[in-house]
Protein backbone atom coordinates (compact mmCIF):
# COMPACT_ATOMS: atom_id res chain seq x y z
CA UNK A 1 0.00 0.00 0.00
CA UNK A 2 1.33 3.29 -1.20
CA UNK A 3 1.23 6.08 1.64
CA UNK A 4 0.08 9.13 -0.02
CA UNK A 5 2.15 12.12 -0.01
CA UNK A 6 -0.07 14.20 1.71
CA UNK A 7 0.86 13.04 4.93
CA UNK A 8 4.10 15.03 4.25
CA UNK A 9 3.04 18.04 2.38
CA UNK A 10 0.23 18.71 5.14
CA UNK A 11 2.62 19.68 7.91
CA UNK A 12 4.97 21.45 5.65
CA UNK A 13 2.34 23.41 4.24
CA UNK A 14 1.16 23.96 7.55
CA UNK A 15 4.65 25.79 8.54
CA UNK A 16 5.24 27.38 5.09
CA UNK A 17 1.55 28.94 5.27
CA UNK A 18 2.98 30.33 9.20
CA UNK A 19 6.05 31.61 8.36
CA UNK A 20 4.15 33.27 4.62
CA UNK A 21 1.99 35.02 7.30
CA UNK A 22 4.65 36.33 9.58
CA UNK A 23 6.55 37.75 6.21
CA UNK A 24 3.41 38.88 4.78
CA UNK A 25 2.64 41.69 7.93
CA UNK A 26 5.62 42.44 7.65
CA UNK A 27 6.74 42.86 4.00
CA UNK A 28 3.02 44.84 3.91
CA UNK A 29 2.88 46.36 7.70
CA UNK A 30 2.48 49.88 6.09
CA UNK A 31 -0.67 48.27 4.59
CA UNK A 32 -2.02 45.75 6.57
CA UNK A 33 -1.44 47.79 10.20
CA UNK A 34 -2.42 51.37 9.32
CA UNK A 35 -4.25 53.58 11.80
CA UNK A 36 -7.88 52.82 11.35
CA UNK A 37 -7.55 48.82 10.95
CA UNK A 38 -5.31 46.14 11.37
CA UNK A 39 -5.47 43.06 9.45
CA UNK A 40 -4.59 39.66 10.37
CA UNK A 41 -3.43 37.08 8.03
CA UNK A 42 -4.43 33.95 8.72
CA UNK A 43 -2.81 31.69 5.17
CA UNK A 44 -2.09 28.83 7.63
CA UNK A 45 -5.85 28.25 8.96
CA UNK A 46 -6.73 28.30 5.33
CA UNK A 47 -4.45 25.37 4.77
CA UNK A 48 -5.64 23.78 7.99
CA UNK A 49 -8.86 23.88 6.94
CA UNK A 50 -8.52 22.65 3.39
CA UNK A 51 -6.73 19.78 4.44
CA UNK A 52 -9.04 19.32 7.18
CA UNK A 53 -12.32 18.72 4.67
CA UNK A 54 -10.69 17.53 1.55
CA UNK A 55 -8.01 14.72 3.14
CA UNK A 56 -7.66 11.83 5.65
CA UNK A 57 -4.95 13.41 7.58
CA UNK A 58 -3.00 10.92 9.72
CA UNK A 59 -2.75 12.99 13.10
CA UNK A 60 -4.68 16.67 12.60
CA UNK A 61 -4.08 17.49 16.00
CA UNK A 62 -0.80 16.82 16.92
CA UNK A 63 0.34 18.86 14.11
CA UNK A 64 -2.84 21.61 15.00
CA UNK A 65 -1.00 21.79 18.74
CA UNK A 66 2.93 21.82 17.26
CA UNK A 67 1.67 24.70 14.61
CA UNK A 68 0.12 26.49 17.41
CA UNK A 69 2.72 26.32 19.88
CA UNK A 70 5.77 27.58 17.06
CA UNK A 71 2.91 30.58 16.65
CA UNK A 72 3.25 31.53 20.15
CA UNK A 73 6.09 30.78 21.02
CA UNK A 74 7.71 32.82 18.01
CA UNK A 75 5.56 35.46 16.97
CA UNK A 76 4.50 36.83 20.18
CA UNK A 77 6.32 34.84 23.14
CA UNK A 78 3.21 33.91 25.13
CA UNK A 79 2.50 30.53 25.19
CA UNK A 80 -0.96 29.01 25.34
CA UNK A 81 -3.41 31.02 23.42
CA UNK A 82 -3.00 29.38 19.84
CA UNK A 83 -1.89 25.79 21.22
CA UNK A 84 -5.78 26.17 22.75
CA UNK A 85 -7.12 27.46 19.36
CA UNK A 86 -5.73 26.08 16.62
CA UNK A 87 -6.87 22.31 17.82
CA UNK A 88 -10.60 23.61 18.68
CA UNK A 89 -10.62 24.61 14.70
CA UNK A 90 -9.44 21.43 13.62
CA UNK A 91 -12.47 19.72 15.90
CA UNK A 92 -15.12 22.56 14.81
CA UNK A 93 -14.08 22.16 11.36
CA UNK A 94 -14.22 18.31 11.72
CA UNK A 95 -18.02 18.45 13.19
CA UNK A 96 -19.43 20.94 10.66
CA UNK A 97 -17.80 19.07 8.01
CA UNK A 98 -19.57 16.22 8.67
CA UNK A 99 -23.19 17.57 7.93
CA UNK A 100 -22.57 18.98 4.68
CA UNK A 101 -21.58 17.53 1.31
CA UNK A 102 -18.16 19.62 -0.07
CA UNK A 103 -18.69 22.28 -2.39
CA UNK A 104 -16.90 25.68 -2.58
CA UNK A 105 -19.60 27.55 -0.40
CA UNK A 106 -19.39 25.15 2.40
CA UNK A 107 -15.53 25.39 2.89
CA UNK A 108 -16.10 29.13 2.09
CA UNK A 109 -18.30 29.56 5.04
CA UNK A 110 -16.58 26.82 7.20
CA UNK A 111 -13.39 29.21 6.93
CA UNK A 112 -15.37 32.16 7.98
CA UNK A 113 -16.79 31.34 11.08
CA UNK A 114 -13.03 29.69 11.81
CA UNK A 115 -11.65 33.16 11.19
CA UNK A 116 -13.90 35.05 13.23
CA UNK A 117 -13.46 32.45 16.12
CA UNK A 118 -10.04 32.60 16.11
CA UNK A 119 -9.65 36.17 16.18
CA UNK A 120 -12.25 36.50 18.54
CA UNK A 121 -10.59 34.00 21.16
CA UNK A 122 -7.67 35.99 20.61
CA UNK A 123 -9.06 39.23 21.42
CA UNK A 124 -10.52 37.52 24.10
CA UNK A 125 -7.18 36.12 25.88
CA UNK A 126 -5.29 39.37 24.92
CA UNK A 127 -8.11 41.47 26.31
CA UNK A 128 -7.95 39.39 29.64
CA UNK A 129 -4.40 39.54 30.38
CA UNK A 130 -3.87 43.26 29.47
CA UNK A 131 -2.59 43.48 26.37
CA UNK A 132 -5.21 45.61 24.63
CA UNK A 133 -7.87 47.84 26.22
CA UNK A 134 -9.81 48.30 22.98
CA UNK A 135 -13.44 48.21 22.96
CA UNK A 136 -15.33 45.28 21.61
CA UNK A 137 -16.99 47.98 19.56
CA UNK A 138 -13.79 49.44 18.34
CA UNK A 139 -12.39 45.13 17.77
CA UNK A 140 -15.01 44.21 15.59
CA UNK A 141 -14.74 47.11 13.13
CA UNK A 142 -11.24 47.75 13.40
CA UNK A 143 -9.57 44.41 13.28
CA UNK A 144 -12.81 41.52 12.42
CA UNK A 145 -14.27 43.30 9.61
CA UNK A 146 -10.91 43.95 7.75
CA UNK A 147 -9.32 40.44 8.76
CA UNK A 148 -12.20 38.73 7.50
CA UNK A 149 -12.28 40.51 4.37
CA UNK A 150 -8.69 40.33 4.17
CA UNK A 151 -9.05 36.00 4.32
CA UNK A 152 -11.85 36.35 2.15
CA UNK A 153 -10.20 37.25 -0.47
CA UNK A 154 -7.07 34.93 -0.18
CA UNK A 155 -9.04 32.22 0.24
CA UNK A 156 -10.92 33.21 -3.23
CA UNK A 157 -7.64 33.25 -4.78
CA UNK A 158 -5.84 30.07 -3.01
CA UNK A 159 -8.59 28.24 -3.56
CA UNK A 160 -8.76 26.39 -6.76
CA UNK A 161 -4.81 26.01 -6.82
CA UNK A 162 -4.78 24.34 -2.96
CA UNK A 163 -7.46 22.25 -4.18
CA UNK A 164 -5.84 21.21 -7.27
CA UNK A 165 -2.77 20.50 -4.57
CA UNK A 166 -4.66 18.17 -2.18
CA UNK A 167 -6.44 16.16 -4.63
CA UNK A 168 -3.03 15.53 -7.15
CA UNK A 169 -1.08 14.29 -3.71
CA UNK A 170 -3.41 12.60 -1.52
CA UNK A 171 -3.62 10.07 -4.10
CA UNK B 1 -21.86 4.58 28.43
CA UNK B 2 -22.96 8.20 27.99
CA UNK B 3 -22.31 9.72 30.84
CA UNK B 4 -19.30 8.26 30.90
CA UNK B 5 -18.10 9.66 27.80
CA UNK B 6 -19.33 13.19 28.19
CA UNK B 7 -17.10 13.32 31.35
CA UNK B 8 -14.37 12.15 30.09
CA UNK B 9 -14.85 14.57 27.24
CA UNK B 10 -15.73 17.94 29.76
CA UNK B 11 -12.10 16.50 31.64
CA UNK B 12 -9.87 16.44 28.87
CA UNK B 13 -11.45 20.37 28.13
CA UNK B 14 -10.80 21.46 31.64
CA UNK B 15 -7.32 20.11 31.70
CA UNK B 16 -6.67 21.60 28.56
CA UNK B 17 -7.75 25.16 29.57
CA UNK B 18 -5.65 25.12 33.17
CA UNK B 19 -2.70 23.66 31.07
CA UNK B 20 -3.43 26.68 28.77
CA UNK B 21 -3.48 29.18 31.28
CA UNK B 22 -0.89 28.09 33.31
CA UNK B 23 1.44 28.67 30.18
CA UNK B 24 0.00 31.94 29.68
CA UNK B 25 1.19 33.04 32.83
CA UNK B 26 4.42 31.53 33.16
CA UNK B 27 5.48 33.24 29.84
CA UNK B 28 4.18 36.60 31.14
CA UNK B 29 6.35 36.02 34.36
CA UNK B 30 9.43 34.98 32.33
CA UNK B 31 8.60 38.16 29.88
CA UNK B 32 8.56 40.18 32.67
CA UNK B 33 11.34 39.01 34.88
CA UNK B 34 13.65 37.14 33.53
CA UNK B 35 16.76 38.32 30.86
CA UNK B 36 16.13 35.01 28.40
CA UNK B 37 13.61 32.28 27.99
CA UNK B 38 14.14 29.05 28.71
CA UNK B 39 16.83 27.53 26.67
CA UNK B 40 14.32 24.96 25.07
CA UNK B 41 12.27 27.84 23.97
CA UNK B 42 15.87 29.92 23.03
CA UNK B 43 17.27 27.18 20.37
CA UNK B 44 13.41 26.17 19.40
CA UNK B 45 12.69 30.05 18.43
CA UNK B 46 16.31 29.78 16.78
CA UNK B 47 15.88 27.05 14.57
CA UNK B 48 12.09 28.45 13.83
CA UNK B 49 14.16 31.73 13.00
CA UNK B 50 16.46 30.40 10.31
CA UNK B 51 13.52 28.47 8.03
CA UNK B 52 11.54 31.76 8.40
CA UNK B 53 14.79 34.10 7.01
CA UNK B 54 14.13 31.02 4.33
CA UNK B 55 10.42 31.96 3.84
CA UNK B 56 10.86 35.40 4.21
CA UNK B 57 13.57 35.93 1.46
CA UNK B 58 11.13 36.12 -2.02
CA UNK B 59 8.39 37.39 0.10
CA UNK B 60 10.93 40.99 0.57
CA UNK B 61 12.15 40.40 -2.45
CA UNK B 62 8.74 40.98 -3.91
CA UNK B 63 8.08 44.03 -1.72
CA UNK B 64 10.95 45.39 -2.70
CA UNK B 65 10.61 45.08 -6.64
CA UNK B 66 7.22 47.22 -5.87
CA UNK B 67 9.33 49.72 -3.85
CA UNK B 68 11.67 50.57 -6.47
CA UNK B 69 9.05 51.41 -8.49
CA UNK B 70 7.15 53.84 -6.29
CA UNK B 71 10.69 55.14 -5.47
CA UNK B 72 11.73 55.54 -9.36
CA UNK B 73 8.33 57.73 -9.85
CA UNK B 74 8.64 60.24 -7.01
CA UNK B 75 13.08 60.38 -7.43
CA UNK B 76 12.37 63.97 -9.28
CA UNK B 77 10.48 65.90 -6.71
CA UNK B 78 12.57 64.26 -3.90
CA UNK B 79 16.04 65.31 -5.76
CA UNK B 80 14.89 69.25 -5.93
CA UNK B 81 14.15 68.64 -2.39
CA UNK B 82 16.93 67.22 -1.50
CA UNK B 83 19.07 69.17 -2.92
CA UNK B 84 17.97 71.75 -0.65
CA UNK B 85 18.95 70.39 1.80
CA UNK B 86 22.26 69.13 0.83
CA UNK B 87 24.65 72.25 1.32
CA UNK B 88 23.22 73.00 5.30
CA UNK B 89 24.10 69.44 6.02
CA UNK B 90 27.76 69.89 4.92
CA UNK B 91 28.04 73.10 6.86
CA UNK B 92 25.84 71.02 9.92
CA UNK B 93 28.12 67.78 9.66
CA UNK B 94 31.49 69.75 10.09
CA UNK B 95 30.34 71.61 13.16
CA UNK B 96 29.13 68.76 14.51
CA UNK B 97 32.63 67.09 14.12
CA UNK B 98 34.30 70.19 16.05
CA UNK B 99 32.17 69.72 18.82
CA UNK B 100 32.48 65.99 19.37
CA UNK B 101 35.68 66.36 19.44
CA UNK B 102 35.69 69.11 21.84
CA UNK B 103 33.28 66.89 23.85
CA UNK B 104 35.73 64.29 23.84
CA UNK B 105 38.58 66.25 24.77
CA UNK B 106 36.49 68.12 27.69
CA UNK B 107 35.51 64.23 28.81
CA UNK B 108 39.18 63.18 28.75
CA UNK B 109 39.78 66.40 30.90
CA UNK B 110 37.03 65.34 33.27
CA UNK B 111 38.05 61.89 33.77
CA UNK B 112 35.02 60.75 32.84
CA UNK B 113 35.45 57.74 30.48
CA UNK B 114 31.54 56.83 30.07
CA UNK B 115 28.28 59.18 30.22
CA UNK B 116 24.95 58.22 29.77
CA UNK B 117 25.23 59.17 25.63
CA UNK B 118 27.47 56.27 25.09
CA UNK B 119 26.04 53.07 23.08
CA UNK B 120 27.41 50.40 21.58
CA UNK B 121 25.35 49.93 18.03
CA UNK B 122 24.28 46.50 16.71
CA UNK B 123 22.37 46.52 13.40
CA UNK B 124 19.98 43.99 12.74
CA UNK B 125 17.39 43.49 9.85
CA UNK B 126 13.61 42.97 10.70
CA UNK B 127 12.54 38.60 10.00
CA UNK B 128 8.76 38.64 10.21
CA UNK B 129 5.74 40.77 12.38
CA UNK B 130 3.48 39.20 14.60
CA UNK B 131 0.41 38.66 12.50
CA UNK B 132 -1.51 39.96 15.20
CA UNK B 133 -3.41 43.15 16.19
CA UNK B 134 -2.16 42.96 19.89
CA UNK B 135 1.27 42.43 19.86
CA UNK B 136 3.15 44.92 18.03
CA UNK B 137 5.93 42.74 17.96
CA UNK B 138 8.74 42.44 15.38
CA UNK B 139 11.63 39.78 15.28
CA UNK B 140 15.36 41.06 14.45
CA UNK B 141 17.73 38.82 12.94
CA UNK B 142 20.35 39.23 15.95
CA UNK B 143 20.65 37.83 19.74
CA UNK B 144 22.55 37.15 22.48
CA UNK B 145 25.47 35.98 20.24
CA UNK B 146 25.92 39.63 18.80
CA UNK B 147 25.62 41.23 22.56
CA UNK B 148 21.84 42.50 22.34
CA UNK B 149 20.94 42.92 25.90
CA UNK B 150 16.79 42.56 27.26
CA UNK B 151 15.28 46.00 27.56
CA UNK B 152 17.78 47.98 24.91
CA UNK B 153 16.75 50.47 23.26
CA UNK B 154 15.80 49.99 19.14
CA UNK B 155 15.91 52.81 16.58
CA UNK B 156 15.25 52.82 12.92
CA UNK B 157 17.30 55.78 10.93
CA UNK B 158 14.59 58.05 11.87
CA UNK B 159 14.42 57.92 15.33
CA UNK B 160 13.19 55.36 18.09
CA UNK B 161 11.00 52.43 17.53
CA UNK B 162 10.93 50.38 20.29
CA UNK B 163 12.59 48.04 23.45
CA UNK B 164 13.74 44.60 23.66
CA UNK B 165 11.59 41.86 25.01
CA UNK B 166 13.15 38.24 24.47
CA UNK B 167 16.68 37.67 23.90
CA UNK B 168 17.12 34.52 21.94
CA UNK B 169 20.56 33.40 21.03
CA UNK B 170 20.36 34.53 16.91
CA UNK B 171 16.95 36.54 17.46
CA UNK B 172 15.26 38.67 19.50
CA UNK B 173 11.91 39.70 19.59
CA UNK B 174 11.31 44.09 19.48
CA UNK B 175 7.84 45.30 20.97
CA UNK B 176 7.28 48.62 19.13
CA UNK B 177 6.26 52.11 20.83
CA UNK B 178 3.07 51.58 19.40
CA UNK B 179 1.99 48.50 21.53
CA UNK B 180 -0.69 49.90 24.17
CA UNK B 181 0.14 46.52 26.89
CA UNK B 182 -0.07 47.55 30.49
CA UNK B 183 3.34 45.70 31.11
CA UNK B 184 5.05 47.90 28.37
CA UNK B 185 8.28 49.76 29.86
CA UNK B 186 7.86 53.32 29.57
CA UNK B 187 10.99 55.40 28.03
CA UNK B 188 11.90 58.11 30.51
CA UNK B 189 12.06 61.01 27.99
CA UNK B 190 13.14 64.58 27.83
CA UNK B 191 12.32 67.69 25.74
CA UNK B 192 14.25 69.80 24.57
CA UNK B 193 12.46 73.46 25.23
CA UNK B 194 13.95 77.17 24.68
CA UNK B 195 13.50 77.86 27.93
CA UNK B 196 15.65 74.32 28.94
CA UNK B 197 15.15 70.57 29.67
CA UNK B 198 11.89 69.36 30.87
CA UNK B 199 11.86 65.52 31.87
CA UNK B 200 8.90 62.93 31.99
CA UNK B 201 7.61 59.20 30.76
CA UNK B 202 6.21 58.12 27.42
CA UNK B 203 3.27 57.07 29.31
CA UNK B 204 0.67 55.71 26.66
CA UNK B 205 0.07 55.90 22.45
CA UNK B 206 -2.81 57.15 21.15
CA UNK B 207 -3.64 54.81 17.99
CA UNK B 208 -6.35 56.98 16.21
CA UNK B 209 -4.16 59.91 15.80
CA UNK B 210 -0.37 58.14 15.68
CA UNK B 211 0.51 60.20 19.16
CA UNK B 212 2.89 59.16 21.30
CA UNK B 213 1.63 60.39 24.51
CA UNK B 214 3.99 61.69 27.69
CA UNK B 215 2.97 62.33 31.20
CA UNK B 216 4.69 62.61 34.45
CA UNK B 217 5.66 66.63 33.77
CA UNK B 218 6.08 68.77 37.09
CA UNK B 219 8.51 71.14 35.60
CA UNK B 220 6.43 74.79 34.89
CA UNK B 221 8.98 75.62 31.92
CA UNK B 222 6.91 76.60 28.45
CA UNK B 223 7.12 74.17 26.24
CA UNK B 224 6.11 74.83 22.45
CA UNK B 225 4.80 72.58 19.51
CA UNK B 226 7.70 71.35 17.30
CA UNK B 227 10.07 71.45 20.56
CA UNK B 228 12.22 68.15 19.77
CA UNK B 229 12.05 64.93 22.73
CA UNK B 230 15.00 62.61 22.99
CA UNK B 231 15.44 59.43 25.40
CA UNK B 232 16.62 60.91 28.20
CA UNK B 233 18.82 57.86 29.63
CA UNK B 234 16.99 57.91 33.01
CA UNK B 235 16.19 54.53 33.82
CA UNK B 236 18.73 52.72 33.18
CA UNK B 237 17.58 50.79 29.95
CA UNK B 238 18.25 53.52 26.80
CA UNK B 239 20.79 55.74 26.60
CA UNK B 240 20.66 59.58 26.51
CA UNK B 241 19.79 61.17 23.45
CA UNK B 242 17.75 59.16 20.97
CA UNK B 243 15.59 61.07 19.05
CA UNK B 244 11.84 60.15 19.57
CA UNK B 245 10.23 62.91 17.75
CA UNK B 246 8.34 66.45 18.13
CA UNK B 247 6.29 68.01 20.20
CA UNK B 248 2.82 68.30 18.53
CA UNK B 249 -0.26 69.33 21.06
CA UNK B 250 0.26 70.56 24.47
CA UNK B 251 -2.49 70.45 27.30
CA UNK B 252 -3.06 70.35 30.88
CA UNK B 253 -3.51 66.45 32.18
CA UNK B 254 -7.28 65.24 33.56
CA UNK B 255 -6.26 67.03 37.11
CA UNK B 256 -4.90 70.00 36.21
CA UNK B 257 -1.31 69.67 37.47
CA UNK B 258 0.96 68.66 34.89
CA UNK B 259 0.81 68.90 31.45
CA UNK B 260 -0.02 65.80 28.96
CA UNK B 261 1.86 66.88 25.81
CA UNK B 262 1.68 64.77 22.34
CA UNK B 263 4.57 63.79 20.14
CA UNK B 264 4.85 62.76 17.20
CA UNK B 265 7.09 59.82 16.32
CA UNK B 266 9.51 60.58 14.35
CA UNK B 267 10.13 57.08 13.33
CA UNK B 268 7.58 55.20 10.85
CA UNK B 269 6.34 51.89 13.02
CA UNK B 270 5.31 50.01 9.44
CA UNK B 271 7.96 50.60 7.62
CA UNK B 272 11.04 48.75 9.50
CA UNK B 273 13.44 46.60 7.44
CA UNK B 274 16.92 47.81 9.21
CA UNK B 275 16.71 48.24 13.05
CA UNK B 276 19.24 49.40 15.28
CA UNK B 277 20.30 47.90 18.59
CA UNK B 278 21.32 50.77 21.12
CA UNK B 279 23.40 48.99 23.23
CA UNK B 280 24.16 51.02 26.90
CA UNK B 281 28.03 50.39 27.43
CA UNK B 282 28.25 52.68 30.73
Amino acid sequence: MRIPKMRYFFPLGLFFTLFLDGALSNAFSKQMFTLSFSIESRIFILWLVMCVCFTDLNRPYLWAICVGLVFDLYYTGIIGPFTMIVPLIVYLTKTMYSFFKPSFIVVLLIYLIDITLVTFLFYLINAMIGFTNSSMADFISMTLGPTLAYNLAVFVVLYIPVQRFIETFSR
Amino acid sequence: MQRFFFNKRLIIVLVTLIIGFLLIAFSITVRNNKATPPLVQQFGNDAVGIVDRVVGYPVTGIEKAGATVSDLLSTYSENQKLKSQVDSLAAEKASEETLQRENSQLKKQLKLNKSLTNFQKISAYAISRAPSSWQNQVTISKGSLSGIKKNAAVLSQEGLVGRVTEVNKASSKVELISSTNDTANRFATQILAESGEINGLITSYDKDSNRLIMGQITSQKKIKKGDKVITSGMGGNSPKGIYVGSVSKVEKDDYGLASKIEIKPAADLTDLTVVTVANRTD
